[in-house]
């Protein structure tokens, strides 16, 4: 439909940057998750594309179109709010129909498209009641249907599934991703649940304070975080972050928490080599590494003492204490070590991730951005 | 069952208390006076000594060939309507307009409002005293004689050649600016209680403000202008307060600018002092009052409002 593009963004608040300089993307019938932490400003740059706050600085594009000093209505969204703001004054019927009866739509085209959209989510037998009288996951679908209705080039969702029970979320959101892609409607969809951003968004934009951590694909800001923030955000439990010292005899190695070492040999070397950073930043996550009795060569471990151990039914979560420093690893149900027990915690191969101790960047970016640049 | 009614009868109590000693007795003591010839308050000797329906068959003739009661009973239906009006669909727009301007531009601009209501009676009488003064040196014929509108001082609330509606004008506007500052203290923090989002959801869906207005703001406050409009409705035809000032210090005509409720209190306690028979205007008041109050529930279909609870506790 329309490819909604911010450049160089600024909210403020009085004194406070809700948004600060954002240069984004949200491609022509994609379904972008905006992920951040409560007061990150996703709910800011949704509003600033519907048209309710004015940026500070930098320009709204629609396509080709400058939408920066447009009212909402001439934007032509559909906004879905957190707690729905439903008019409880009104019939779910009227509900849907308010933006038609505003656009003076004929009264017979309003009947038709109200019933249309309605029957397209289920609530045609609803259509009499007030919002009141109404379930949780229905009055979401009535706020969903009244952003609908005016077949909007933008649908902008603010946590609209933050209310419902898990199953209900879970259903509502493939049904969801559904109506999007048959509607071809470009999508903007806020979010503090990383697992609904990671398993519905085409493109997954990590946000806090009111700064872009992370653009990219699920895929990509699960396996290849771009900075620690990104990294200790995403992922339940998030991945472990610790920092350690590096030396450079024969190859870059890192002196690993417990006293053993790790020596580098996948991408990361030659950024290594290159920058030859006195200390990094080394994370994993939980489900990259395992609780092994002996270590295996080539794998990098790490020794501690199990401090906690979380049944969690499918998998357990061993928190393993090494010198001050907690990790936590998944285990299969049937690996439960006691507390105390001295284990050797062994991660992937290649699933270790490095990042630059100053600006906290995962050094894999660093290293493409040289190669990119020559 | 028993133990829900019990419950309610425990919480009403205190009030249905306060409403027998201070509402019920006085309303039996005074329809119980309305068959007494009780003037002069001669307690001792009257108030045993009933005269049956004398007082409302007064009352009737009075009403059927006095023409200073007709104008009475005129100028009540005139000064609740319009009043009425005021203090309701003025109290509505000054809430819309300060919910809609700048948070400190609508504080001090609803201070300016509430003003009226807090100006002491006395005060307030002696301002329009002398705004409506007869004479030259009167405010509004001083204003009016240096721009040159008038040639030579008006009586505005008593010159024969304006009446009634100078009085009745003049009676309403000053009523209006006490009243019309209640409903708008009751709209405006109605409107606060409209949660933002519905607003903001109106103007994504393509609401103009008046659109935003009729379509949400309104109505989401509609129980308040139900109960507005029945308390100023009552209050209107009970009180007589400023209109005593106004009439008193002559600012209006006398039976121009007293209602019923004026007539009652100055045939009880200033003119004749006839308790008896203000007591038989008053039981008419009260009648009238409560059918009033009532059509007017009816009228703003006040029981589709009351939505049966959510819960069952
Ligand atoms: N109207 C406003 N006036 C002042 N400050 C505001 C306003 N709206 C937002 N802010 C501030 O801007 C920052 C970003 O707010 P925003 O609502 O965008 O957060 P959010 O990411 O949506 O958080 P949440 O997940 O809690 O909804 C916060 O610090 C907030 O306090
Ligand atoms: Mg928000």
């Amino acid at each position: 439909m329309v490819e909604v593009r911010l450049e160089g963004v600024t909210k403020r608040f009085g004194r406070v940057t809700a948004v600060n300089n954002v240069n984004l993307t949200f491609g022509d019938g994609e379904f972008t998750a905006l992920l951040g932490p409560s007061g990150s400003g996703k709910s800011t740059i949704l509003y600033l594309v519907a048209g309710i706050y004015k940026p500070s600085k930098g320009r709204i594009y629609f396509g080709d179109r400058d939408v920066t000093d447009l009212m909402p209505n001439e934007r032509n969204i559909g906004l879905v709010f957190q707690n729905y703001a439903l008019y409880p004054h009104m019939t779910v019927y009227d509900n849907i129909a308010f933006p038609l009866k505003l656009r003076k739509t004929p009264p017979e085209v309003i009947r038709d498209k109200v019933l249309e959209v309605a029957k397209f989510l289920h609530i045609h037998e609803l259509l009499d009641r007030y919002p009141a009288q109404l379930s949780g996951g229905q009055q979401q679908r009535v706020a969903l249907a009244r952003a609908l209705v005016k077949e909007p080039e933008v649908l902008l969702l603010d946590e609209p599934l933050s209310n419902l029970d898990a199953l209900l979320r879970i259903k509502i959101r493939s049904e969801l991703k559904r109506i999007q892609k048959e509607l071809g409607v470009t999508a903007i969809y806020v979010t503090h649940d990383q697992s609904e951003a990671l398993a519905m968004a085409d493109k997954v934009v990590v946000i806090n304070r009111g700064v872009i951590q992370q653009e990219a694909p699920p895929d990509t800001i699960y396996n290849e975080p771009r900075n620690v923030f990104v990294a200790s955000f995403i992922g339940s439990p998030p991945a472990n972050i610790f920092p350690a010292t590096m030396d450079y005899t024969e190859e870059p190695c890192i002196n690993l928490p417990g006293g053993t070492r790790h020596c580098v040999e996948d991408e990361y070397a030659s950024v290594l080599w290159r920058m030859k950073p006195s200390k990094v930043i080394v994370g994993f996550r939980p489900e990259h590494a395992e609780i092994v009795e002996n270590p295996v060569d080539g794998r990098p471990v790490i020794v501690g003492e199990v401090y906690t151990v979380e049944p969690l039914g499918r998998e357990n979560i061993v928190t393993v204490a090494s010198e001050d420093i907690h990790l936590k690893v998944i285990t299969p149900p049937e690996v439960r070590p006691e507390a105390g027990e001295l284990v050797y915690v062994a991660v992937e191969k290649g699933k270790l991730m490095l990042f630059d101790p100053q600006t906290e960047v995962n050094l894999r970016y660093i290293a493409r951005e040289w190669s990119q640049g020559g | 069952m028993a133990r829900r009614g019990r419950q309610a009868l425990f919480f009403l109590l205190p009030m249905l208390i306060l409403v027998v000693a201070f509402y019920i007795l006085p309303l039996i003591l005074t329809a119980w006076i309305s068959f007494t010839p009780l003037t002069n308050w001669r307690v001792r000797d009257q108030l045993d000594d009933f005269v049956g329906l004398e007082n409302y068959v007064n009352l009737y003739y009075l009403a059927r060939y006095d023409p200073d009661f007709h104008k009475v009973l005129q100028t009540t239906l005139v000064f609740v309507t319009f009043t009425l009006f005021i203090n309701v669909v003025g109290g509505l727009v000054l809430a819309i307009l300060t919910y809609l301007i700048d948070e400190r531009i609508s504080l001090a601009y609803r201070l300016l409002w509430l003003l009226p209501r807090m100006t002491p009676l006395a005060v307030f009488g002696l301002l329009w005293y002398y705004f409506f003064y007869g004479g030259p040196q009167g405010t509004l014929n001083s204003f009016l004689l240096k721009l040159g509108v008038i040639d030579e001082p008006v009586r505005w609330g008593t010159d024969p050649a304006m009446l009634p509606y100078s009085a009745w004008a003049i009676i309403v506007f000053v009523n209006g600016l006490v009243g019309v500052s209640y409903g708008m203290i009751i709209f405006y923090s109605a409107f606060k209680n409209i949660p933002r989002e519905l607003i903001i959801a109106a103007r994504v869906d393509g609401a103009r403000t008046w659109e935003v207005i009729r379509h949400i703001l309104v109505p989401m406050v509609r129980w308040h202008i139900v109960f507005v409009t029945v308390w100023q409705l009552l209050s209107l035809i009970t009180s007589y307060t400023h209109l005593f000032v106004l009439v008193q210090w002559s600012v209006v005509d006398k039976w121009y600018g007293t209602t019923l409720a004026l007539y009652v209190f100055n045939t009880a306690f200033f003119d004749v002092k006839n308790q008896g028979f203000a007591a038989a205007a008053a039981v008419i008041l009260v009648i009238i009052g409560s059918i009033l109050g009532l059509v007017t529930l009816r009228i703003m279909r006040f029981s589709q409002m009351i939505s049966p609870p959510r819960g069952d506790i």
